[in-house]
């Protein structure tokens, strides 16, 4: 069962991209893409180039290294709206917060500038894993865009349980999807980009990493269809509004000084 | 194989971190207000008014031989951390406060509400800022440097704190200052 081109392996590789086309087409509809613009593009390409590799590794006429090609090209079209997608989440996160605006915009760029730093290391010091080089340089390119990509969300993660920042609902699922299949995907990958690392466990291994990106889109569906529950705010009596002006007056001025 | 493990690991515990997050986000409940002000911890404003006097610093200075000066100062600097910690931890407060009251059906508290976490958020970064400046300074305890913009900072922050004290509820006043 856990072997390539089984029936699991048919399914975990079509069923989330063509759900993720459906996803798209529902957020089109709903007009929620309005607000996540750049997600519902990630949705669409991620999609057709998933599905575009599928196709691909089915067909007979491509050989092993022109289909690498076509996989690296993918993932590094993948990577970079992926990297907009966590733009575009944390632009929304910040919307809420003007106050925070500048000092968050300064910092995940320090934070980005740094991960790429410490992934291009990374990278430089991992051996290679295969005689084809094409191979081996597409399982540690992987490997390096996941740990942007990881390291990225967990900043995001970190900066808003810091300032205690309300999360707006698909804003959450969106990248606690992304957080869990990047998480998954950067273990998974440094694994299999280990010279040696026997076959029978890469196999299981990719089969771990695409339900896993199944759930991240069911995930994506639950967060972006699925309405929130109702919850009461008994007890919140509203905050005195007079008080409230002249508090907020004076913290500007003593601020600003 | 090393460095994989170290990815690996690495991997895992963001994992944990992002599913926790994810698991606590879901059990939050709102907690009424007046449990959350209750948890706002008064300063004793006058005594860090004094801490934080740049005279003061001068006449430690003058009058102590320099390795004296310098335990006393990582002594004084060690009290202004922990009433710049309790800002810090108001300020949350506020942001929390704020955010229960952006639920308001009412336009006006909840822009109101709006402004409020805005402020206190800045509270929030002006105080992770000092802080980092007060550990910079127990490093360096002689340097003029801290010392001049950490006082500043935190007159900046000692009047932000009297200002949430007059913030509260009129009825029931939670004072962030307990001289004020």
């Amino acid at each position: 069962m856990l072997q390539a081109h089984s029936l699991l392996w048919h399914y975990l590789w079509v069923a989330p991209n063509v759900l993720l086309l459906l996803l798209a087409a529902l957020i089109w509809r709903r007009k929620i893409s309005e607000q996540y613009p750049v997600f519902l593009f990630f949705a669409v390409v991620s999609a057709i180039e998933q599905l575009t590799v599928y196709v691909t590794d089915l067909l007979p006429s491509v050989s092993p290294e022109p289909w690498y090609y076509i996989f690296g090209g993918g993932l590094l079209v993948e990577a970079l709206i992926k990297f907009a997608v966590i733009g575009e989440i944390f632009g929304v996160l910040l919307g809420m917060y003007p106050s925070l605006a500048k000092l968050g915009r300064a910092l995940i760029s320090m934070a980005g500038a740094a991960l790429l730093s410490v992934a291009t290391a990374v990278a430089a010091f991992t051996p290679e894993n295969n005689t084809h080089w094409i191979v081996s340089h597409v399982h540690i390119f992987e490997q390096s865009i996941y740990m942007i990509e990881c390291g990225l969300i967990l900043f995001l993660f970190g900066f808003a349980a810091y300032f205690k920042l309300r999360w707006s609902r698909p804003a959450f699922g969106i990248i606690l999807g992304l957080g869990i299949s990047a998480c998954v995907h950067l273990a998974t990958w440094a694994l299999m980009a280990t010279p040696h690392f026997p076959e029978v466990y890469s196999v299981r291994l990719v089969f771990l990493n695409m339900a896993t990106y199944h759930v991240c889109v069911l995930i994506w569906f639950y967060f972006l269809l699925v309405p929130p529950k109702k919850i009461s705010r008994a007890g919140g009596s509203p905050l005195p509004e007079h008080r409230l002006e002249v508090w907020n007056e004076e913290l500007e001025r003593l601020l600003h000084k | 194989m090393n460095l994989a493990i170290v990815i690996v690991i690495f991997a895992a515990l963001a994992l944990a971190i992002i599913l926790s997050v994810a698991v606590s986000r879901s059990l939050q409940t709102s907690r009424r207000n007046a449990a959350l002000t209750a948890a706002i911890r008064p300063i004793d404003i006058e005594a860090f008014r004094n801490l934080i006097d740049p005279a003061e610093d001068s006449y430690l200075r003058r009058r102590l031989p320099p390795a004296q000066f310098r335990v006393v100062r990582r002594e004084r600097l060690r009290a202004m951390a922990a009433y710049v910690h309790v800002a810090g931890s108001n300020a949350v407060v506020l942001i929390r406060v704020g955010e229960a009251a952006l639920a308001s059906g009412d336009e006006k508290v909840a822009g109101a509400a709006r402004q409020l976490v805005n402020d206190a958020l800045l509270l929030r970064r002006n105080t992770t800022v000092a802080l980092a400046r007060i550990y910079l300074a127990l490093a360096w305890p002689n340097s003029g440097f801290a010392a001049a913009r950490v006082v500043e900072r935190y007159e900046h922050l000692s009047g932000a704190a009297m200002l949430l004290g007059r913030l509260q509820n009129p009825v029931v006043p939670v004072r962030l200052s307990a001289l004020n």
